[in-house]
């Protein structure tokens, strides 16, 4: 019975991983592709080692497009995106979780109506609002809707209700304001909270295009996803390599990202989709 | 003199409060709301392309022109077939998530949660270009196995052949939900109350009855979730059916990969007609809002607040 039991077991290993190396096989591929001198101007055939292994199709790719430059606004707008908006749904948060305040419960409403509003239904006004402020190709765009971040908010307050009140009324006999208590017992008390808010935000604002593509119009201050894809419009058909050195080249920070801290990762992203 | 010192300390209570919300408030009104009744105004308006004092209210006019405009009814249609088409990525999933929470090696176990997770970790503009190639009509990947396996030359068009575009871009959407949805389906798996599989086997349930009297019903508010999520992100696709087909009609295979948002993006940005985007903008919004508060009403939102 306990031997069945074990075969069954390895059974399911052998499937799952089969099944897992197909589903990562087209990511082997391309990563072969990239390294590949010949996948210049035409499409080798399969191949998870290099045919002719080169750096050649890294160097086209830098060469073609300010890649460096891609990657550093990205990792600024996206470091200034994060911080403003999880700092800005931690406040709401404690603000709602603990506040006792009139119009608490119509300002909570308020803030969670927007998730009933997709941000593709008012994009066209916003736009307008930006241009006629002469902030269209600035960054203000890409930042200034940071601060309203509702599902934050809405998972800051569910997590900030469950610290103790008790906490909080020694620091009120201490004399500390809220302020004050948000600062150095609510912010300590919610790194995982914090981690995982980070997380969500990082990976949206990492992948974030069609708001670039409408706001963004100088190349330089172009973000990765929309600098490569205009890439991959001019080249049409051939250029496989370096197109595939471009899509490894703006995965890789992500993977990093995952590979170093993949138990978190997963552990946010389970959480964030159960508690809503 | 005491009542008003109490009253002035009250107020500067709720100020303190306040000053917690006062960023997003401001941010919420300036940037969500007031855009959004402008859309509403604009859509019932004939906006020149400066959008600003030339609109003229023409009541229904924008919405009459787009419910009969071809490409728009062929956009909606598009966006819903592969909205539809996408859901598959749940049952599969839940197979998986299944597969994965019966091996009991804990080890193994998360080498497979954090390896077919993986995929939903691609930068989108990276699934776009990774999957030109594989889905190739010529030398592509998947061409490639399916000749090797069934032995006959197998040259589809994945993402340029209008008979095939929509699997293409399924087979596209899939490979980078999948994980996502394995993902949730586990977490909700392992959080069913293990006594009750127990009561179950005292009561001589076997494999097959614990799975559909027992998991099937457990899992209901999940299926709920990432039904009512994938639609959502259905409803909104864009980026990789806009990378893929460029702005060019070929691209595009035969209209099919159009979606709402495309349409909406074409008549805002490339010919701007203000008018008729906003039109399309509203459409949009009322097919979220109406899965939207289905959703709420169905997770008993309602009644807890």
């Amino acid at each position: 019975m306990r031997r069945k039991r074990k075969i069954k077991r390895i059974a399911l290993v052998v499937i799952l991983s089969v099944i897992l190396a197909v589903i990562l096989v087209p990511l082997l591929w391309c990563v072969s592709l990239s390294f590949d001198r010949r996948a210049l101007n035409a499409l080798p055939e399969f191949s998870l080692i290099p045919h002719e292994p080169t750096l050649f199709n890294y160097e086209v790719a830098f060469k073609t497009i300010p890649l460096i430059r891609y990657y550093l606004n990205t990792i600024f707008i996206t470091a200034a995106h994060t911080l403003i908006a999880v700092f800005f749904s931690l406040t709401c948060g404690y603000a709602f979780a603990k506040g006792k305040f009139a119009g608490k419960k119509f300002w909570f409403i308020f803030m969670l109506a927007v998730m009933m509003i997709p941000f593709e239904s008012r994009m066209i006004p916003l736009y307008l609002q930006y241009k006629q402020w002469g902030l269209l190709d600035t960054y203000a765009p890409l930042l200034m809707g940071a601060g309203a971040y509702v599902y934050g908010i809405f998972f800051a307050r569910q997590n900030i209700e469950g610290i103790p009140d008790s906490l909080r009324e020694s620091a009120y006999i201490d004399g500390a304001g809220e302020w004050k208590i948000f600062f150095s017992i609510i912010i300590p008390l919610s790194k995982p909270l914090i981690a995982t808010l980070s997380i969500l935000q990082i990976l949206s604002n990492w992948n974030s295009y069609l708001w670039p593509l409408v706001v963004i119009q100088s190349q330089e201050k172009q973000l990765i996803s929309v600098g490569v894809s205009l890439f991959n419009a001019q080249q049409n058909e051939i250029y496989y390599g370096p197109r595939m050195a471009v899509a490894v080249i703006s995965a890789i920070p992500l993977t990093i990202m995952f590979l170093l801290l993949q138990k978190h990762i997963v552990q946010s992203i389970a959480v964030s989709g159960i508690k809503q | 003199m005491n009542k008003k010192q109490a009253l002035k300390g009250k107020i500067k209570k709720q100020a303190v409060w306040y000053s917690f919300l006062l960023v997003t408030i401001v941010t919420l009104i300036a940037l969500t709301y007031i855009p959004m009744l402008t859309t509403i105004k604009y859509s019932f308006c004939d906006v020149e392309v400066l959008g600003f004092g030339g609109s003229e209210f023409i009541g229904m006019q924008n919405y009459e022109t787009i419910v009969h405009n071809a490409a728009f009814l062929k956009s909606v249609g598009n966006t819903l077939i592969l909205a539809v088409m996408s859901l598959i990525s749940i049952p599969l999933g839940f197979v998986l998530a299944t597969l994965i929470n019966n091996v009991y090696w804990s080890k193994a176990q998360s080498f497979f949660r954090v390896g077919y997770y993986f995929p939903n970790i691609i930068t989108g503009v990276s699934v776009v270009l990774i999957f030109q190639v594989v889905l190739k009509t010529n030398g592509g990947l998947l061409n490639s196995a399916l000749s090797f396996l069934t032995g006959h030359e197998i040259s589809i068009g994945w993402l340029t052949d209008s008979h095939y575009s929509r699997f293409g871009a399924t087979i596209l959407n899939v490979w980078s939900t999948l994980g996502y949805n394995m993902l949730i389906n586990l977490a909700s798996l392992q959080s069913v109350p293990r006594e009750i599989y127990e009561a179950a086997e005292v009561d001589g349930a076997n494999a097959f009855q614990k799975w559909v009297y027992i998991t099937i019903p457990q899992m209901t508010s999940c299926f709920v979730f990432l039904f009512i999520t994938s639609v959502i992100n259905g409803l909104a696709r864009f980026t990789d059916l806009f990378i893929i087909g460029g702005n060019t009609p070929i691209g595009r295979p035969g209209g099919t990969l159009q979606t709402i948002l495309m349409y909406i993006y074409q008549f805002s940005f490339e010919t701007p007609r203000y008018g008729i985007a906003s039109a399309g903008a509203m459409i949009l919004f009322l097919l979220t809002f109406i899965v939207t508060m289905v959703n709420l009403k169905i997770t008993g939102f309602f009644k807890n607040k």
